[in-house]
């Protein structure tokens, strides 16, 4: 059975229909894709399964239990972390300060003062970030402020951690060495973690990915290995089109 | 969309009618209930509710269009009836034409005024900044008309056609003045409906305020709808003020208390839904009136029948369903470097106050200014209120300053602190009660943030404006909360460590040792895991929340922290002064004054609360430059700045929002000889310049090479080519 289940979930703005039955499963031990044209529903499902946004039907499970109505908070200590794609950094605090906060939350009260700060240093080197610790985070560079977001989540001892497009702002080898470290995390048999990438660049996305599932329209078109994707006739009807018109925005920045 | 209605929004109904029948029983004023009375109490309501109507327009309006909550509507409204009053009653102008003038002419002018020289530059800012920003002119412009037209003169304006007589609807009669605010306020409601949902120009404003590029892109003029909203909220206000004139006691906060029941109504309908909120106006007029008319609460909650507004506001806030956590709204502007001191630099600091204090209640540190024969008196006293004062203000810096959560009613906590001392302490004075208060005080903090914490910010600024005024207008006027006494003190003095405080200069430095400690107790607060996570959630609420901190318990026990500190802050407050009254000590413009002052003085630094000293002591020195009888200019400049000075200052945070203090560090910093550290950094700030708001680059004309290098940097593809400095060292 799978870590992370959404099942059939319905997201409704008004008329707008974001997310039409869309069902996403994610496993431990690896990276697991969520693809799709601007506007499929990414990040509404991202929303969705964090609890930011309360489907309209549907259900969300992490380890057979229905979370579907549990809070944020709640989700978050049970082991749901996240990135953002417009950046959510804490902006007054320094970037090991940002990652401390998730790290006093997500581990041990009684830890010493020296262990929070050293695991803290710890996420931060992982992500490459050890200068620029005691820097305001919303001074840095957006792809450093993403990168800060990234040590955050890890701090917070995920089990499940989603990412929404973490090579944006972030330079070809960076986003290599992003692509590494998923993988490393995810090999580690004592992390036991399970990760759902939405992701624009394709190359790091068929590069890392064990599974991927297409989004179009808020309904997932296709589910499959890479390679499978590729070769899928509805995907490449979604980023092609079948009028010239659309293609045009594949690629293109929310 | 459901058509049933939340279970929330019966319960609370539910309830409110039955507390509402409670009371109604237990207080029944034995009116005899006639058609005429009934209809004489409905009109006048109704009438009421109308002019109320007129306010919450004005306030939805310019909400829906420019994302900016008016705190100073009803001044403005104070504004346009005194500008009505000098044309008028003054001048002597004919009614029509003076209407016309204000109303037409130099009300639009002033809400294009405001909303150029200030407002606009609001969109962006943090919730903090424009709720101070809007407060700060609604006690500017009250200060203002006060300044202007001797507020302690008594006015009254004429109704409308007040000779003759009115129209007979049944038994009672309506007067030609009121039927004519009536149906104003019918009519404007409809016009403003019909234009912000049926016209080109409404569709246009409604779509500004969701996303201002994109609406520009689709030919919108954003700076022109944003006047436009102001010059048409700036004339609901102040035809409100010029027909609500006649009806109330004619005085600056008179007038403008007012707009606290039109926040009950606005938020009846959500903030947004202009229907709605004429509904909640002319129900909030009907209570009012029928309240009033039949039932009798008693000398000591004589005043209970205007906390009816306050009430409702209470309710809709608790029947509201819960706010979504919104993404995309990161606080920015930031600068490098957050602080300026190191700790030890800190604790000189706080030496150097200490000093300063002993020798200033010693009399060696007087100036030249102050008579030694009169040291005692009027010096000590301004300063003793001055830090007690600032020992409130502290309360303020963990819940504004780090939680961004705002809060204008530390008054009514400090009062409430001072009762709980006086019911516990009251007679001997003990000191060791003082921590028990703080205790007490914090559940009061937590209950006022409950219902209000699951939503968006601007309720729980709003709740606990209801609240202050609530408490000023039913809890403390009751003869058993603070007893009135005759002569001499309802509080007796503090005796601490053996020693009662029953002298000034004994009072001043407890009063600043106390302030040095709650100082360093924030500092350490600061910095502790609590802190860091408050200032996380300032940050952003839905990260915060992702990282498996509970948002709203967050925010409730940050309120319940902050009214603690404020209750003890409150017995020192009481104990100096001595007596407490309800009328003036917890006036609501007293405690907003409180919170721009340290708003303004940057309130994430606990230091900041020094600056409190503003108020007392320039009025103390304005006094005492009175009494020895020269440089009378310069007293009335210092009057004037008393006066004006809070207001100015917190509208000044529109161009410098983190306040005060952080710009003394700034340019203090470099000055030391040990900062090379400091030095650096504004090197490196100045070098980056001032770069251009990249949301409203080529919209007007084509980018610049020096804008697409901004845009570049700020989506961080340029750090290859910048040299190793600025945002490039950052990352490399």
């Amino acid at each position: 059975m799978a870590l992370l289940e959404a099942e059939q979930v319905v997201m409704r703005f008004g008329g707008v229909v974001a997310l039409d039955n869309a069902s996403v499963d994610v496993d431990p031990g690896e990276v697991t894709g969520l693809i799709g044209p601007n506007g499929a529903g990414k990040t509404t499902l991202f929303n969705v399964v964090t609890g930011l946004l309360p489907p309209t039907s549907g259900t969300v499970k992490f380890d057979g239990v229905d979370i579907t109505r549990a809070g944020v908070s709640r989700r978050s200590q049970m082991g749901i972390a996240r990135t953002f794609q417009k950046l959510e950094a804490f902006n007054t605090l320094s970037a090991f300060d940002n990652v401390r906060v998730a790290v006093e939350k997500n581990h041990r009260a009684k830890w010493k003062h020296q262990r929070v700060n050293d695991v803290a240093h710890g996420m931060l080197g992982k992500v490459g970030l050890d200068d620029v610790a005691d820097v305001t985070v919303g001074t840095l560079p957006t792809g450093s402020a993403r990168l800060v977001e990234l040590a955050r989540a890890l701090a917070c001892r995920p089990r499940v951690l989603l990412l929404d497009e973490p090579s944006s702002g972030l330079n070809e080898e960076e986003t290599t060495a992003i692509g590494q470290l998923l993988l490393g995390l995810v090999a580690d048999k004592d992390n036991d973690l399970a990760v759902l990438l939405v992701e624009h660049d394709m190359s790091f996305v068929m590069g890392v990915c064990a599974r991927i599932h297409v989004l179009d329209f808020g309904k997932i078109i296709a589910v499959g290995t890479p390679i499978e994707v590729q070769a899928d006739t509805a995907v490449r009807a979604a980023y092609l089109g079948s009028d010239e018109f659309r293609g045009a925005y594949v690629g293109v920045d929310e | 969309m459901t058509f049933g209605l939340r279970r929330s929004v019966v319960v609370t109904a539910v309830v409110a009618v039955a507390i509402a029948t409670v009371i109604a029983v237990f207080t029944w004023a034995g009116t005899p209930v006639t058609a005429k009375t009934f209809l004489n109490a409905t009109y006048i309501g109704l009438t009421l509710g109308a002019l109320w109507a007129m306010y919450a327009t004005g306030l939805v309006v310019v909400y829906t269009t420019t994302g900016v909550f008016n705190f100073a509507q009803g001044a403005i409204g104070v504004f346009g009836a005194f500008f009505y009053w000098e044309l008028q009653m003054n001048r002597g102008w004919h009614p029509i034409l003076a209407l016309f003038v204000v109303v037409f002419l130099f009300a639009p002018l002033l809400g294009i005024c405001l909303d150029v020289l200030v407002m606009r530059r609001l969109r962006t800012a943090p919730l903090v900044v424009q709720l101070m920003v809007t407060v700060g002119m609604m006690v500017f412009l009250i200060s203002l008309v006060g300044t202007i037209w001797n507020a302690n003169t008594p006015r009254w304006v004429n109704a409308f056609f007040k000779d003759s007589g009115g129209i007979d609807l049944g038994p009672a009669q309506l007067t030609w003045h009121r039927f004519i605010v009536f149906v104003t306020a019918v009519v404007v409601a409809v016009i403003l409906r019909f234009l912000l949902y049926k016209t080109r120009i409404g569709t246009a404003m409604r779509a500004v305020v969701d996303n201002r590029e994109l609406a520009a892109l689709n030919g919108a003029r954003p700076n022109m709808v944003s006047s436009l909203a102001w010059a048409i909220g700036s004339m609901l206000g102040a035809l409100g003020g010029i027909l609500i004139a006649s009806e109330l006691e004619f005085n600056p906060s008179n007038l403008n208390d007012i707009v606290i029941i039109a926040f009950a109504a606005a938020a009846f309908g959500a903030l947004r839904n202009l229907p709605l909120a004429v509904v909640g106006a002319l129900l909030l007029g009907l209570l009012r009136q029928h309240t009033e008319t039949w039932l009798n609460f008693g000398t000591n909650f004589s005043k209970a029948h205007l906390g009816i507004a306050p009430l409702l506001l209470f309710a809709v806030v608790v029947a509201l369903p819960q706010a979504r956590l919104e993404v995309g709204r990161v606080v920015s502007n930031l600068r490098r470097r957050e602080r300026y001191t190191n700790w030890w630099e800190g604790l000189i600091g706080c030496g150097a106050l200490m000093l300063c204090a002993v020798m200033f209640s010693g009399g060696w540190l007087n100036f030249g200014i102050w008579d030694p024969e009169a040291w005692g008196g009027p010096a000590l006293n301004s300063a003793n209120a001055a830090m007690a004062l600032a020992l409130i203000g502290l309360s303020l810096v963990p819940l504004i300053g780090w939680a961004g959560q705002v809060n204008f009613a530390p008054l009514a906590f400090a009062g409430f602190g001072a009762f709980v001392y006086l019911k516990l302490a009251g007679d001997t004075g003990n000191g060791y009660w003082i921590p028990l208060v703080g205790l007490i005080c914090a559940p009061l903090g937590a209950l006022v943030a409950l219902p209000a914490a699951r939503l968006r910010g601007l309720y729980l600024a709003l709740m606990s404006m209801a609240f202050a005024q609530g408490m000023a207008l039913i809890f403390f006027p009751h003869e058993w909360v603070i007893p009135r006494i005759g002569v001499g003190r309802q509080f007796s003095h503090i005796e601490l460590f053996g020693i009662t405080f029953d002298d000034r200069r004994g009072y001043f430095l407890l009063m600043m040792s106390v302030f040095v400690i709650g100082v360093y107790g924030l500092v350490l607060l600061r910095n502790s895991r609590y802190g860091r996570r408050w200032m996380a959630m300032h940050g952003s609420q839905a990260a915060a929340a992702t990282v498996g901190i509970p948002v709203v318990q967050t925010k409730v026990v940050v309120y319940a922290v902050s009214a603690s500190l404020a209750g003890m802050a409150g017995v020192f407050w009481a104990t100096v002064a001595g007596n407490l009254s309800a009328g003036q000590d917890f006036d609501l413009l007293n405690g907003f004054q409180i919170v721009l002052l340290i708003a303004a003085a940057g309130v994430s630094i606990p230091m900041a609360g020094i600056f409190l000293v503003f108020t007392p002591l320039f009025t103390g020195l304005s006094h005492r430059l009175e009494d020895t009888g020269n440089v009378g200019f310069l007293v009335e400049i210092l009057d004037q700045l008393v006066v004006l000075g809070p207001g100015l200052l917190a509208i000044g945070m529109v161009f410098n929002p983190r306040g005060a203090i952080f710009e003394m560090g700034r340019g203090f910093s470099p000055i030391l000889p040990w900062r090379s550290d400091a030095r650096a950094e504004i090197a490196a700030e100045n070098a980056q310049k001032r770069e251009p708001e990249i949301g409203e680059l080529g919209l007007e004309r084509p980018f610049t090479p020096e804008e697409v290098i901004a845009i570049d940097r700020r989506l961080g593809i340029l750090d290859e080519v910048v040299p190793k400095e600025g945002y490039g060292a950052a990352r490399s």
